[in-house]
């Protein structure tokens, strides 16, 4: 009885697979054909979900569900550390959300090659390229003239945050610019429960991306323009040694640090320089403003004076799956979520952590009038233009061509791996550094 | 089974909802997942080429499996071996004529009830290296001079995993053994108290052969479990350090939605469940020749 | 049960309530973490007691997160699984036990094999199975997915109740002339209630605690238990709350302490009666 049905249900798996191209062709007709009436659902996803930001978004939804009567806007979080998989099912069923924000580009990148989103160039179009940041777009333009999606915001990930009291106490007069300015700093700062740094040493994808800011700030790449594998150099060796001399610089859990744990390090006070983005203004605003008036930023130092700053911008982007239903109110929502008032209040749920992508929201008065956006207005101009000339792993640099599959090899955890064997371990860092490139070259052949 | 034999058609139909809720969510998906085992799958996509045994052949090749396999044996080992001592210790204290009995007897099955989430959250509050009383109250006892990393660092990192999933296990064992406990005859102790035994004799030659068929079962279901293990695991350190604790149910999770190659992680899956198979065989054939 | 001295039996009480004081000291400081104000929570060294009593954080929490809607779906979801496998197990085992028919011990093995079977194999091949039906991302395609591992479990459990239910009593309302499905309801289910109950209870836990299934299965806040929820809700990249996820925990516990307060005695008393025989 029990064979019998295996045999049968054996049969419907294959059906079943059938089934969901077929569904995936059905929807992708679908929006040629006139949207019916105004009766749709859209479901938004994004990872940024802290209660003031889901508030603007409630914000927006609510301003576009009164514009639009009949639709619906369902908001639903994800996580950075969950995106991959919950998309992965989604996009396996066809049952995909409409609109996706804040997933880094090489997320975006890696999606558009598989072929499974929808070309942005309607909504970017609707926008105005003009009043895009020169050359905010291009990292999206992987096949000529179509756009895989655009940014909704930029950040620079990777500041480094120090506390003026602290430096003043242990009488440092600038704020590091060297790697072995900043440890020394933090050594000389460390002490009386306070460590020196948070960086993450965890198999994460903080861990991954910081790191691989650190390659850049060696000097080194990960790939280079042509996307070979680039990484085996004694830059990454000279990026591996710095790195493990700042562990013990590092609270004892910094082993398992993502980024909160390192946010809420630097926010509590227990560490003396902290690397993140721009919300830890709101942060140290909202839960220790003891030290509000004595943090400020920087560009994260680097090797020696001759290689310049590296900033990690993840480009937060939006991009639509194709085999999303309703395309039509979709685009129009997609676009909707530039407009000002809501796209003001969504950057200001967090100020100057997502960063605006478009000239003229930087500008508008609603947007500059924010009281952290005032007092920390030296900090914010620089994160905005150290974001603006940010790279990331989808796209190490203005040579570089987009990379398709720099999503796969952060969330392969190759990278943080690496880290952990060479700074926890205390492997060999060469035979590691070896073995980790033939890995990474795996993923780009695969 | 006299009366048995005639209504075998009610039988069938007593047993035909089961037997197609199995069929469909169990035998049509672990079929399936043979079936993706011989092919390389992206994901997302579901698009896939067939592979044969490839994976099987590149996976047996490969360090990451045997390495995985081996954690999970520490693990399963070192995390029952402490259920089975602490659970029979608790049970027979909790046997005893104790001031409110029942209330501590509901407090120390709790772990066992309350959410692997609430259970890892509430861990790595007490283990956080910054504000965790764990590491400060060991620093004010003065046992250890520097804050612990308890989750981060091997060997600690599979210590911490093995303590926290006996502490929230091991009242599984509590409960079955004083079930059994209590239907224990008293005349068995007396008699061989009369014999001159001691409480250590008394506990090996009366109460542990008298345990002995519910420890079997225990074990068999335990072992499974925790080899199958995965929530507590994945939420408490993720597999880390590097692939320090990453047992084979993390493998197949992380190669299904980490690298997105659904056929690599169907055969990862399929091997664990021929290594479960054969560990469940030898243990009862071991268990039917006692 | 044996005469003691009263110095041993003091001993034996401190030290066994010393142990149940550690044991459940991890659950005594969620609760008191989740009333303390945040800024307590940073202080070095951390304070035991709160010096300050707040509930802002499960106000916080009930207010201004998805909290309660999680928490009815997680509800709807439990209960709704204990149910349907409840029905089922009880018809399943009564099965197992009493009739006989060609390939009901292969069936008995079968059971025993699908504790085998890790969750992280079925997902995939399940989600397609939901969106086929057409019943992905609902509560309902959960619960189906929850009978994977609460089914054979349950079934294995009522198994072995029923078991030890004597045959003399289904024979004697046979032979007064009560037909079997009669004899069933009348005399073996009856007879079957603490076992039952014990069942249900460790059913609605696993369902109310699942995690894997949830995470992969479902991606709708519609859908979305606590489990998943609150994990995503309170953890994430900007900010731990350390104080809103104990709130959340206390909360999210609450009905396992609620049930389990209230039925301790069915639940240990009617498990092991039933797993003792294996």
């Amino acid at each position: 009885m029990a064979f019998d049905s295996t045999l049968k249900t054996g049969v419907s798996r294959r059906a079943v697979l059938a089934g969901v191209g077929a569904a995936g062709a059905l929807a992708a007709t679908s929006f040629s054909t006139p949207v019916r009436a105004q009766q749709a659902t859209l479901r938004w996803w994004s990872p940024q979900a802290a209660p003031a930001q889901r508030e603007a978004y409630l914000f927006q939804i609510a301003q576009f569900e009164k514009a639009n009567p009949g639709v619906k806007v369902l908001f639903e979080p994800t996580s950075d550390e969950a995106y991959a998989q919950q998309l992965a099912a989604a996009f396996a069923s066809g049952q995909v959300p409409n609109i996706v924000t804040h997933l880094p580009s090489f997320a975006v990148q890696d999606y558009w090659a598989a072929g499974l989103l929808e070309p942005f160039n309607d909504v970017i179009t609707a926008l105005g390229p003009q009043n895009f940041y020169e050359g905010a777009n291009r990292i999206y333009e992987i096949d000529k003239g179509k756009y895989a999606g655009t940014g909704v915001g930029n950040t620079a990930a990777n500041m480094l945050w120090v506390r003026k009291d602290l430096m003043q106490k242990a009488s440092i007069d600038a704020i590091p610019r060297t790697w072995d300015e900043l440890r020394n700093a933090a050594r000389k700062m460390q002490g009386g429960g306070i460590f020196g740094a948070p960086l993450p040493y965890g198999r994460n994808s903080m861990t991954s991306l910081i790191f691989i800011g650190v390659i850049h700030q060696a000097g080194g790449q990960v790939f280079t323009p042509d996307l070979q594998v680039g990484i085996d150099t004694d830059k990454t060796l000279a990026a591996l040694d710095w790195y493990k001399s700042m562990r013990e610089l590092c609270p004892a859990g910094a082993t398992n640090y993502s980024w909160g744990d390192s946010l809420t390090a630097f926010v509590s006070g227990a560490t003396a320089t902290g690397i993140y983005a721009g919300r830890v203004l709101a942060n140290v605003t909202r839960q220790n403003p003891g030290i509000a008036d004595s943090i400020t930023c920087a560009a994260y130092p680097t090797i020696s004076k001759d290689v310049e700053p590296w900033t990690f911008n993840d480009f937060p982007s939006v991009f639509i799956p194709k085999a999303a239903k309703d395309m039509e109110m979709t685009k129009k929502f997609a676009a909707h979520l530039f407009a000002p008032e809501g796209y003001i209040k969504q950057l200001l749920a967090a100020p100057g952590h997502v960063l605006p992508v478009l000239k003229p929201i930087a500008a508008d008065p609603n947007y500059t009038a924010d009281p952290i956006i005032k007092k920390f207005q030296k900090e914010v101009d620089l994160m905005a233009a150290s974001a603006a000339g940010g790279y990331n792993l989808g796209f190490e640099s203005a040579k570089h061509k987009p990379n398709t599959k720099g999503g796969k090899v952060v969330n392969s955890h190759v990278i943080a791996e690496m880290v952990q064997r060479v700074c926890l371990n205390n492997e060999n860092p060469k035979t590691v550094l070896g073995e980790t490139a033939k890995k990474i070259e795996e993923i780009m052949k695969s | 089974m006299l009366l048995s034999s005639q209504y075998a058609a009610l039988g069938v139909l007593l047993i035909a909802p089961t037997v197609l809720v199995f069929c469909a969510v169990i035998v049509y998906p672990l079929v399936s997942a043979i079936y993706l085992s011989l092919f390389s799958i992206y994901t997302p996509t579901l698009q896939g080429k067939w592979v044969g045994l490839d994976n099987y052949a590149k996976l047996l090749a490969s360090g990451e499996f045997w390495g995985a396999l081996r954690v999970t044996l520490v693990w399963t080992i070192g995390t029952l071996v402490l259920q089975l001592v602490f659970g029979i210790a608790l049970a027979l204290l909790l046997h005893q004529n104790l001031v409110f009995r029942s209330l501590a007897r509901g407090l120390i099955l709790f772990p066992y009830f309350v959410s692997t989430v609430v259970a890892v959250l509430v861990w790595r509050w007490l283990f956080n290296d910054l504000y965790g009383i764990l590491n400060h109250v060991l620093l004010a006892a003065g046992l250890i001079d520097m804050p612990l990393d308890w989750l981060g660092q091997m060997p600690n990192a599979m210590v911490s995993l093995i303590l926290v999933g006996a502490w929230k296990y091991f009242p599984f064992v509590v409960i079955t053994v004083l079930a059994r406990l209590q239907t224990i005859p008293d005349h068995l102790y007396e008699a061989a108290e009369m014999d001159g035994a001691g409480p250590v004799a008394r506990f090996f030659d009366v109460t542990l052969p008298q345990l002995r068929d519910v420890l079997l079962v225990v074990i068999l279901l335990r072992a499974i479990w925790d080899f199958k293990e995965f929530d507590l695991i994945w939420l408490m350190t993720g597999g880390g350090p590097v692939t320090s604790t990453q047992t084979l149910p993390l493998l197949v999770y992380r190669s299904a939605f980490g690298l997105n190659e659904m056929g690599g992680a169907s055969a990862v899956a399929v091997l664990m469940m021929l290594v479960m198979l054969v560990f469940m065989a030898l243990y009862i054939r071991a268990q039917r020749q006692e | 049960m044996r005469n003691r001295s009263l110095t041993s039996r003091i001993l034996l009480n401190v030290l066994a309530w010393s142990i149940v004081f550690v044991i459940a000291f991890p659950l005594v400081w969620m609760i008191l973490t989740s009333v303390k104000p945040q800024f307590e929570l940073f202080r070095i060294p951390p304070t035991i007691l709160p010096q300050e009593v707040t509930f802002e954080h499960y106000h916080r929490v009930l207010v201004e997160t998805p909290f309660l809607k999680y928490f009815r779906n997680s509800v709807i979801l439990a209960v709704g699984t204990t149910v349907l496998v409840i029905v089922i197990a009880t018809l399943g085992a009564h099965s197992l036990v009493r009739f006989s028919y060609p390939g009901r011990e292969r069936l008995a093995q079968l059971v025993l094999f699908t504790y085998l079977l890790p969750s992280v194999v079925l997902i995939i091949p399940l989600y397609l199975l939901m969106v086929w039906l057409g019943i992905a991302n609902t509560l309902f395609s959960l619960m189906l997915a929850y009978t994977t591992f609460a089914l054979p479990f349950a079934l294995w459990l009522l198994r072995s109740f029923m078991q030890g239910i004597p045959q003399d009593l289904e024979a004697a309302a046979l032979v007064d002339g009560a037909s079997r499905m009669e004899a069933f309801v009348d005399v073996i289910l009856p007879q079957a209630v603490p076992g039952i109950i014990s069942t249900a209870l460790f059913t609605f836990i696993l369902a109310w605690n699942e995690y894997l299934y949830a995470l992969v299965l479902v991606n709708t806040d519609e859908a979305r238990p606590l489990t998943t929820g609150v994990m995503n809700m309170l953890i994430t990249a900007f900010n731990i709350e350390w104080s809103l996820l104990m709130a959340a925990s206390v909360m999210m516990s609450l009905p396992v302490i609620i049930v389990f307060a209230l039925l301790q005695k069915h639940l240990t008393r009617g498990f092991g009666a039933g797993g003792v025989k294996g």
